[in-house]
């Protein structure tokens, strides 16, 4: 078999890209159970430097906040975005395309303007002093449209004619809901749940503004940022980025076998084009 | 009526919540940058002095120049890592190319501020590259310490990902046997690639393009923690108003500035694209 250099050259590029994104991670997940942190190779192995960060009260508080956040913001987003997809494909008719710009636009302005923005309308013309509630909801904007691409992604292999015989049958709509669409959409729902609370959690440029002396991970981080590099930033970055892999990895799996068994028929993918 | 109560929730909530969270809160930085700011005070009088000021002092004119510079540049050098890395994913990813593409995300969704301790760990003085470097006895290297290069370098690392991410999606929603269509009828790889595949996918990397485009242009962190005392941008002098200085309203007026330029690119972006010719099929069932 004859090697083409079209191949390999469009391979190589993905493999260095791949070292140019992950390298820095390995390199501080290193340096954070190291007792050389600085230059770490090889490392000599030690766990203080986590048993600091754990100790640390000011993480422990920041934490609880951001998970908070997190927490709130992913569902309510998963929620209406899942809302807002049903309306499109089903409701919307000719309006579709506008309702869809709308849904969409907060894709298309930076997070730092909508922690602004939402800080002038709360700070000056509602007079609320930074809070978690307007800083929850701030996020939701932000990944509402990231939670509907994902969930439009899904539900646009569905098919509502699954919708319609249920109802025929005499279900009402919101039985039909809980018993048909559902359980064949959950998997959408919950990779928007997953990736929506991320986003939330590690979201410093949106809550930052609205939260005043609020800490939340992100923030704190940035706020010893601001001092220096320390080992400890370097062990918390390690620890959020395992726990975003082990999250990633079980979203792959249910992806996995989410195709094989929930609502994903490949002869409706080919049938589409 | 129960026909008209479904809309009115599935497309009536969603809408009215983005209206009072996101668009109202636009428009209230509007109002505000044509106030102004006197000592902490917000006087709610009409002028525009903030724009004026944006306007004539040469510091905010360099910073809005050197954004949009850099925020072209790493845009394209994103656009032109972005393609040959979808298409290979493409290509040769058979049955990995869910994990592949997975692979890019991971990094973008772990968050800024980690990001950038990440970069700090390869960039900085004491990072990664600099310590080999020392290692093999070597200087370290300076452009790569608190310049507008590293800037640069930080703003790709941050934004490849989602680019990445969006040309693949078009590349996958395209129909590969188009290019075996053009091939049949003699076109040569190059051809087809230039007749078939890119104008069909330009949509998509225009959307990339743009998607890198706008956060790069209203940055804030990554210029302050890799670009040193040349690097500071728009965006993260925009912040330090609403930070540090405390005078809102010029900072509101930066950011309508900011905005501005946002949709222009998307409007042009809108402008360039004749979707059909792009292929898209519309927003529904298939």
């Amino acid at each position: 078999m004859r090697v083409k250099p079209g191949k390999i050259a469009l391979l190589s590029i993905v493999v260095l890209t791949y070292l140019f994104l992950y390298l820095p991670i390995l390199h501080i997940g290193l340096a954070s159970f190291a007792r050389n942190s600085i230059f770490p190779y090889p490392p000599k192995w030690t766990l203080d430097t986590m048993q600091r960060l754990f100790a640390s009260s000011l993480y422990q508080t920041a934490l609880g906040n951001s998970l908070i956040i997190g927490f709130a913001s992913a569902t309510i987003a998963t929620a209406l975005a899942g809302l807002a997809t049903i309306g499109l494909m089903r409701h919307a008719g000719r309006r579709a395309p506008l309702y869809l710009a709308l849904f969409i636009a907060p894709l298309f302005i930076a997070e730092v303007l909508l922690g602004i923005s939402s800080l002038i309308f709360n700070g000056l013309f509602l007079g609320l002093q930074g809070n978690m509630v307007s800083a929850v909801l701030a996020n939701v904007v932000h990944c509402f449209s990231y939670a509907l691409l994902i969930i439009a992604t899904q539900l646009y292999r569905y098919d509502w004619r699954l919708d319609d015989a249920a109802m025929v049958f005499g279900a009402s709509p919101a039985r039909t809901f809980f018993e048909v669409t559902l359980p064949l959409v959950w998997p959408g729902l919950l990779g928007a749940f997953i990736v929506t609370f991320i986003m939330a959690f590690n979201n410093l440029e949106i809550s930052f503004y609205l939260l005043g002396a609020t800490p939340t991970l992100p923030s704190a981080a940035w706020g010893a940022l601001r001092y220096g590099v320390k080992p400890e930033l370097y062990a918390l970055a390690t620890c959020v980025n395992l726990v975003v892999f082990l999250l990633l990895g079980i979203m792959f799996v249910l992806m996995m076998t989410g195709l094989v068994t929930f609502g994903h028929r490949p002869e409706r993918e080919r049938s589409a084009v | 009526m129960k026909a008209r109560l479904a809309p009115a929730l599935f497309l009536g909530l969603p809408t009215a919540f983005l209206v009072a969270l996101f668009v109202l809160p636009l428009l209230s930085m509007l109002v505000l940058s044509v106030w102004r700011t006197e000592s902490y005070h917000i006087i709610r009088e009409f002028n525009l002095g903030n724009y004026h000021v944006l306007a004539t002092e040469g510091a905010y004119m360099t910073f809005l120049v050197r954004s949009l510079v850099m925020a072209s540049v790493v845009s394209l050098i994103c656009t032109a890592l972005a393609w040959p890395i979808a298409y290979a994913i493409i290509l040769y990813g058979g049955r990995y190319r869910l994990l592949l593409t997975l692979g890019f995300a991971v990094p973008f969704l772990t968050g800024e501020v980690l990001r950038i301790i990440a970069l700090q760990g390869l960039l900085g003085p004491i990072g990664l590259l600099n310590g080999v470097l020392m290692a093999l006895g070597a200087a370290p290297l300076r452009v790569i310490m608190y310049t507008n290069v590293a800037s640069a370098i930080g703003l790709v690392y941050l934004y490849l990902p989602i680019v990445v991410t969006v040309i693949y999606l078009s590349l996958l929603n395209f129909d590969q046997r188009l290019i075996d269509a053009a091939k049949i009828f003699g076109a040569s790889p190059a051809r087809a690639f230039i007749e078939v595949t890119w104008p069909l996918n330009l949509f998509g990397t225009l959307i990339g393009f743009a998607l890198c485009f706008i956060p790069c242009l209203s940055a804030t962190l990554a210029p302050r923690f890799l670009g040193g005392p040349n690097g500071t941008l728009y965006g993260m002098a925009m912040a330090q108003q609403f930070g540090e200085s405390g005078t809102w309203a010029l900072g509101a007026a930066m950011g309508v500035v900011l905005f501005a330029v946002s949709v222009l690119l998307v409007v042009i972006v809108a402008r360039l694209v004749d979707l059909r010719r792009t292929g898209f099929t519309g927003f529904g069932r298939g």
